[in-house]
């Protein structure tokens, strides 16, 4: 059982990162970052599957993996010297709603508003859950994420 | 082209510009204010003001005393280009150690904001695979990856034509999303594909709004309050439609062939 689950996550975690690569094609990403934008895809995601396995909570899954991503991202983004925007959205993308945007537009055509009332409601709180996993992250000061000493000016955040 | 004729030497013409192209490609407000900020004094200018919207410019250089330049912009709706993002970075960063100069800026300014787009049908390819690999992951079969993917590449052909006659976003994203919709309703009809809802899925994540949630919310906590709400209420007004978009297609669906609904 144990060694299915963790051939699925593996599974799971290289196509997030093709998936991931996929849409920094589709942002015209630099070339020679799209290998890293999708480590941070895949990141995320494997964060948020192993999160789900064990709690099944879409809200705080989505807050791990945008924290985990988050961080992910401002490494790679000093060590290749590059916005984190770049990192960023691409691979935001695996743990964005999209999923509760449709189920929350099924049910109100549907006609069944206290379906869609509820899945609208997870769906907001899944964004508020990455907006907060991302501005913890974001805040925090910038030698969390590099080895050296802080440079003198110019701030690439 | 007299424009950037006139501009050649000016550093606020050149911070100015930077600023433009920086919007204009999906860089976050203050991303762009503070690379103008950068460069600006990086050429010594003392006074320099800029206040940046989600999409317009507002700048102001005094020089010896004098007010030298008022710029103002209004810069419509972004398409995103990282690479050209990237590449300005890295050229504000070259100013601000002082080794390059006003000419050579410009050159390689324009140099960047010349990087061409990816060529249409490798966007066409790069959507189909995304979708495909999304429906998997939100727990389609193969199956519904595979029509994930045909659903993906007729997104991406559909968003091409669209983006040459630059029509409103309402329509562009009630409109791609009910093709998708669509696709996806005919090839579930045609057997391919398990679950109509994963194949759904995966197809509309290149529709979902993530770049403007995530500038969103960047720009909130730069304190860029007024553009993180332009960009929010973007975000909201993007998921809307898709929602109503595929929606309307998937009831029609189903009241023509009366069958129930399975999620």
């Amino acid at each position: 059982m144990t060694l299915s689950v963790l051939l699925d996550w593996t599974i799971q975690t290289v196509i997030a990162f093709v998936a991931t690569i996929a849409f920094s094609i589709i942002f015209h990403s630099p070339k020679n970052q799209y290998i890293f934008a999708g480590f941070t895809g895949a990141f995320g995601w494997l964060i948020y599957i192993v999160h789900m396995h064990f709690w099944s909570d879409a809200v705080f899954a989505s807050f791990f993996a945008a924290l985990g991503l988050t961080y992910m991202s401002r490494i790679f983004s000093f060590a290749r010297k590059a916005p984190v925007t770049i990192f960023l959205i691409s691979g935001i993308f695996p743990i964005v709603p999209g999923a509760g945007i449709y189920y929350t537009g099924y049910h109100i055509f549907m006609n069944e508003n206290a379906q869609a009332l509820s899945v609208g409601m997870e769906t907001i709180k899944i964004a508020i859950a990455i907006a907060l996993g991302i501005g913890i992250v974001v805040s925090l000061p910038r030698f969390f994420f590099t080895l050296r000493k802080a440079e003198k000016k110019g701030r690439t955040s | 082209m007299t424009d950037e004729q006139s501009h050649t030497e000016s550093a606020a013409g050149l911070s100015f510009k930077m600023g433009e192209a920086l919007l204009k490609n999906g860089a976050e407000i203050f991303r762009v204010q503070e690379t103008m900020e950068r460069v600006a004094r990086a050429y010594g200018i003392e006074e320099y003001d800029v206040y940046v919207l989600s999409n317009a410019i507002f700048a102001n250089a005094v020089e010896n005393g004098e007010r030298v330049e008022t710029k103002l912009k209004y810069i419509p709706g972004s398409t995103i280009h990282f690479a050209r993002v990237a590449g300005i970075n890295q050229l504000s960063r070259e100013i601000a150690h002082g080794n390059v100069g006003i000419t050579e800026a410009y050159a390689r300014l324009r140099e960047i904001t010349e990087i061409p787009y990816t060529h249409p049908l490798t966007l066409v390819a790069a959507c189909g695979i995304g979708s495909a690999c999304f429906s998997y992951l939100f727990g389609g079969s193969v199956w519904d990856a595979a029509a994930a993917f045909l659903c993906g590449t007729v997104l991406q052909l559909f968003l091409n034509q669209i983006d040459r006659r630059t029509a409103s976003k309402f329509i562009t994203n009630l409109a791609s999303s009910a093709v998708v919709a669509l696709c996806a309703v005919l090839l579930f009809s045609l057997g391919l594909g398990g679950s109509l809802d994963k194949i759904i899925i995966g197809s509309i994540i290149r529709l979902v709004p993530g770049v403007a949630l995530t500038t969103s919310i960047r720009d909130f906590l730069n304190g860029d309050y007024l553009s993180g709400t332009i960009r929010m209420i973007d975000a909201f007004l993007i998921g809307g439609c898709i929602a109503i978009g595929v929606g309307a297609v998937v009831m029609i669906y189903f009241s023509i062939t009366g069958g129930v609904p399975q999620l």
